[in-house]
């Protein structure tokens, strides 16, 4: 059995350790605000944070983060961090189909965690293994940096 | 068929499972889990048994020792390596440029090494530096050359019963370093190329010249016959050795796509270095 911490709730999980972590979350736990496109790791849309690390959800077996703590979009949703980078994409129209949002959301909360105050490139660099077919980028970057504006003082 | 999968929580335990059942080490999980997926909402299928080793804390950390050496134990993240304010320069510079922020949370060099890719990112800069792996069984530990480990694309020395245990980085000095990876974007790129390289001139003698080619060939391409040509040699006289220097090293490597490609650039990029440092005052790294 393997037992981890997801937003803040003790989970267990009696299924195949190789179960990739995205399956659990959006199956076993009917969590579906995360998203999965490619399912290799390289869009994003599927980002966690892992011990407030961000990960991709899809390419981690659920055995491997036994004793970490997850967090994911529906967890940072409910903590004042996450309601001020979500009232940012809003105001700032970060959000044309939404798909790749949450993960953006999560790479964002990654970077303030360590840079509360980031500029432009760093903010970029931040969110550069997260792929938005709408191609909106400047708006999410420009939302981002609204963020750490508006929430000088939660990170 | 769907093959066992084993959780050990102590690298002997891990060993043994090793030994007696063959299971691979699954270390991040992001060569393997992508390898064998199976689609949305199903659990990917593995042909052999796999251990999970994740957790393992004698398998996590970075370590200066006191010769100047660097130990990275097989656990390390691209992330660990490339913010290690010990970590040489050209290692940490690979390894902030593997895949994107996500990947470098998550990958190891352990998976880096063992996955042979000859396209692998940490390699390249790893025998560079004449690096050693020391892999570990039951009984025993082992320690040879990476270079030597690695044997071709997707394949190394390691036997059925052993798991990569560390690296070791020999204490390394240069007045002159380079390292390029071509890839096609800044992030989450597999690199189409890439070099290291570095040079050491003492009194206007290049005393030290190394370099390795990656992606050029079924694994990285260190010539020491080639490297040689350039050792010895005074400053003044790199100009004249310089073609020869550069023909032997288009020798050296086989790129098997793309191949003119990858020869033209790989034959710019050493010129460019090579010149520049014999032209600029020392001690510095050139791009």
């Amino acid at each position: 059995m393997i037992e981890f911490k997801l937003n803040g709730k003790l989970v267990r999980f009696e299924g195949n350790p190789l179960t990739r972590l995205i399956d659990v979350i959006r199956e076993d736990l009917d969590l579906t605000g995360t998203k999965e496109g490619c399912g290799e790791g390289e869009c994003g849309a599927c980002s966690v944070l892992r011990n407030g690390k961000l990960v991709t959800s899809c390419i981690i077996p659920v055995g491997a983060v036994a004793g970490d703590e997850i967090i994911t979009i529906e967890g940072l949703r409910d903590t004042p961090q996450g309601q001020c980078i979500i009232d940012a994409f809003a105001e700032g129209g970060a959000v044309q189909c939404g798909f790749c949002i949450p993960g953006m959301v999560m790479a964002a909360q990654a970077l303030l965690l360590v840079n509360s105050d980031p500029d432009e490139d760093e903010v970029r660099a931040a969110i550069s293994g997260n792929i938005c077919r709408c191609t909106g980028y400047d708006l999410i970057v420009d939302s981002i940096l609204l963020a750490a504006k508006k929430g000088k003082g939660l990170w | 068929m769907v093959e066992k999968c084993y959780i050990p929580s102590s690298l002997e335990e891990a060993l043994k499972i090793r030994r007696e059942t063959g299971a691979r080490p699954l270390a991040g999980g992001s060569d393997l889990m992508v390898q064998y997926k199976q689609g949305i909402g199903i659990t990917p299928a593995f042909p052999f048994p796999v251990m999970i080793i994740s957790k393992l804390e004698e398998l996590r950390g970075i370590r200066q020792k006191d010769d100047g050496s660097v130990e990275i134990m097989a656990l390390a993240t691209p992330d660990e390596i490339s913010q290690c304010p010990f970590m040489p320069w050209h290692v940490k510079n690979a390894a902030s440029r593997m895949g994107a922020i996500a990947l470098r949370n998550t990958a190891t060099i352990g998976g880096n090494i063992g996955n042979a890719s000859p396209k692998g990112d940490l390699p390249q800069p790893l025998i560079l530096l004449d690096a050693e792996i020391v892999l570990r069984n039951c009984d025993e530990e082992r320690i040879m050359p990476l270079d030597e480990f690695i044997l071709g694309s997707k394949k190394t020395a390691l036997r059925d019963d052993e798991i990569i245990y560390k690296i070791i980085i020999p204490p390394v000095s240069y007045s002159y370093a380079y390292y390029r990876k071509i890839g096609t974007r800044k992030a989450n790129a597999i690199s189409k190329l890439s070099l290291s390289s570095l040079i050491t001139i003492e009194e206007g003698v290049i005393t030290d010249f190394r370099a390795a080619s990656g992606a050029a060939g079924p694994k990285v391409i260190r010539s020491r016959e080639s490297e040689n040509i350039l050792k010895g040699k005074r400053i003044d006289e790199v100009q004249d050795v310089l073609p020869s220097f550069l023909d032997s090293w288009n020798d050296a490597i086989s790129p098997h796509a793309m191949p003119q490609y990858r020869r033209n650039t790989t034959r710019r990029m050493l010129e460019h270095f090579i010149l520049t440092a014999a032209g600029m005052p020392e001690n510095q790294i050139i791009e």
